[in-house]
């Protein structure tokens, strides 16, 4: 476990879970400031990525259920999104030194499929694969087919992440895969399918090479393919 | 082979269950309102008698002689007359005949005045004309005669309105451009349904009814809200009505409130109590079917959910049954054996002080 210099993968204590607690109920609350002191007091007490998978990242999966049972609406999601991506921000620098590779392993385009707007998790895959020591271009969300390949081609990556977050959009991935075949770069650059919809089953049934179900499997899974 | 009986799905297709089936069937609707609401479910003996009902071998079925309740009808005036798909049957008549044939040969309780656009806001380059009507209406008819419309918010924002949509601004990240467009938005709806009903009252209309509120989300049941609560201190006898668009008050803003409650996020139990606050006399509580689910599951959900409010509110609860809602199918004309078994569940289980 590379990126855990504390050696403490899942919380293990008590003291880390009151930690996660306070970070998830944090985002729950749906409010900004509450989210950045939160990480503020939390920040150097826990790996970072602890602190997002199993602080932030589960707020924001509370956020979801509740979201579900009309107990929070759109505004209220777009408002903890918002404080999410605030506290990320926030633990950027230590993701950033936690990680200590420092060659570059290889390069990857990451972005969120057309039609699609979610780009929390696949802002921290981002972050991780960089931390890991890869070069990785982030090209947002709702991004068109063809603008994936224009990226590959033009950063010659070996590498390209696709998220969906949502049933309708897991499409998405599939239409990226068909694209690079048809400009022959398919045999070339490894494909990593993510997002909540998205399954090891999906992953094959689309002709991807990879998927990964959170960020740190993300890195483990990119190291695999390419090193 | 066990006997089946006949019901519907939500979407009114025709099925055959078991009695031990439908009962299963009533036990979950009845646990799915009580798990989101937070509210009792139904007991052994209610969801019996919701059995019982349900399978009853007539094509309709009706309450017991004593336990009639009082019927109202939404936009009934134009309901003769209708004539585009909207359940109208296209008979030209006036809407004062439509009115006089509601009352004199329908035996409708009470009755409302509403127009072809049925929302507020269209109402006011036409006052005058819906001012004309109300006034040879109360001459001509005896029961009350209310005028009724949606709050409809949504004819505020673009492309139907001046205010910007909050839907627009919420997909570019504005949230609190979003938020501000819906409290603007409602300032003005505010003001124009209390306008309205000022020039209505002024004609000897007896009431108002808030047709399908929040049907905009919190921004709509806010309004609607506050405007019931100017209307009652200005008229302290009109006779207000106020009915709920869906089950949930969604919300789009969501963090307005009304009187120290957010408005997001409520059940019809815990919107009872506010409407009674707000200064309405009646409240018709909804809830929403589900057309992938059976009529039984559909009525043990919405006789919960109903049950609840009628036992929160302060004044009379009027269910809000017609096609999809109240546990009865999705349909245009909504099947007869469907509406009644609906009906009689709402007033001998949920207690309901008329439909
Ligand atoms: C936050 C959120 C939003 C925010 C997004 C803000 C933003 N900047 O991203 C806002 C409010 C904008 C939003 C909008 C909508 N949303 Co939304 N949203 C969510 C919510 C609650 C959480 C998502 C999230 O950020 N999770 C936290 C992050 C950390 O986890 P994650 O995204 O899963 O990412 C992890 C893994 O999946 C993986 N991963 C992610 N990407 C990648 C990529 C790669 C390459 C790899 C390897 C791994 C990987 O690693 C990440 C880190 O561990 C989910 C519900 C849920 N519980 O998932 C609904 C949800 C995804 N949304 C949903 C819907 C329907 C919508 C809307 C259509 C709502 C509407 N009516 O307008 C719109 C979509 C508009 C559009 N065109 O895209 C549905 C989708 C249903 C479906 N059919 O699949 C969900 C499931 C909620 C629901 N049950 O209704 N949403």
């Amino acid at each position: 476990m590379w990126f855990f210099p504390h050696g403490c993968k899942g919380g293990c204590n008590t003291a880390n879970e009151e930690l996660f607690k306070t970070l998830s109920d944090a985002v729950v609350s749906c409010k900004k400031d509450d989210v950045i002191a939160a990480v503020g007091k939390a920040k150097g007490k826990a790996p970072a990525v602890e602190l997002i998978d199993n602080g932030l990242a589960a707020g924001m999966n509370e956020v979801g259920v509740l979201f579900e049972r009309g107990k929070l609406f759109l505004p209220h999601v777009m408002m903890a999104a918002d404080a999410m991506s605030a506290g990320v921000e926030l633990l950027q620098d230590e993701l950033g030194s936690s990680g200590g590779a420092s060659s570059k392993l290889g390069v990857i385009v990451n972005g969120t499929v057309e039609g699609d707007v979610h780009d929390i998790g696949k802002a921290i895959v981002s972050t991780m694969l960089q931390a890991a020591g890869f070069e990785v271009h982030d090209i947002g969300r709702d991004v068109p087919v063809q603008n994936f390949i224009d990226k590959i081609k033009e950063t010659n990556a070996d590498m390209v992440g696709l998220s969906a977050l949502m049933t309708t959009t897991l499409q998405g991935q599939k239409e990226v895969i068909e694209l690079l075949k048809e400009n022959g770069l398919r045999d070339k650059v490894k494909v990593m399918v993510g997002g909540a919809p998205a399954t090891d089953a999906w992953a094959k049934k689309c002709g991807a090479d990879c998927y990964a179900e959170n960020a740190s499997e993300a890195v483990a899974k990119a190291k695999e393919l390419l090193l | 082979m066990a006997t089946e009986y006949f019901l519907r799905m939500g979407d009114g297709q025709k099925i055959f269950m078991t009695k031990e089936d439908i009962r299963a069937d009533i036990e979950a609707g009845s646990a799915d309102a009580a798990d989101l609401g937070d509210i009792p479910a139904l007991s052994e003996n209610e969801m019996e008698h919701m059995l019982d009902i349900i399978t009853s071998p007539g094509r309709i079925v009706g309450v017991e002689p004593g336990m009639e309740v009082p019927v109202t009808h939404d936009i009934g005036a134009i309901r003769i007359d209708g004539d585009q798909g909207n359940s109208g049957v296209g008979i030209p008549s006036s809407r004062l005949v439509g009115s006089m044939i509601h009352e004199r040969a329908f035996g409708a309780d009470t009755m409302e005045l509403g127009h072809i656009d049925y929302s507020y806001k269209p109402v006011k380059p036409v006052i005058s004309q819906e001012c004309q009507t109300m006034e040879s209406c109360q001459q001509n008819m005896i029961i009350p005669m209310l005028y009724g419309a949606m709050p409809n918010m949504g004819l505020y924002y673009t492309p139907d309105g001046p205010f910007e949509n909050p839907g627009d601004l919420m997909k570019a990240f504005k949230i609190s451009e979003a938020q501000d467009s819906i409290s603007h938005a409602a300032e003005h709806g505010i003001r124009d349904m209390t306008w309205i009903m000022q020039k209505l009252q002024n004609v000897g209309c007896d009431g108002v009814n808030f047709d399908t509120i929040g049907a905009a989300g919190d921004g709509d049941m806010y309004a609607s809200l506050h405007s019931i609560e100017a209307l009652r201190k200005e008229f302290p006898g009109i006779y207000i009505e106020a009915g709920m668009a869906g089950e949930l008050v969604l919300g789009m803003h969501g963090e307005l409130e009304y009187d120290g409650t957010v408005l997001a996020g409520l059940w019809p139990h815990q919107q009872a109590p506010l409407v009674a606050k707000a200064g309405a006399n009646i409240f018709g509580p909804v809830c929403n079917t589900n057309t992938s689910r059976t009529s039984a599951w559909n009525l043990g959900r919405s006789v919960t959910f109903t049950k609840a409010a009628v036992e929160a509110s302060t004044i009379p609860c009027h269910a809000d049954m017609g096609m999809g809602v109240g546990g009865i199918p999705m349909l245009e004309t909504p099947p007869i054996d469907a509406v009644t078994r609906a009906s009689k569940a709402m007033v001998e289980i949920a207690g309901v002080d008329g439909i």
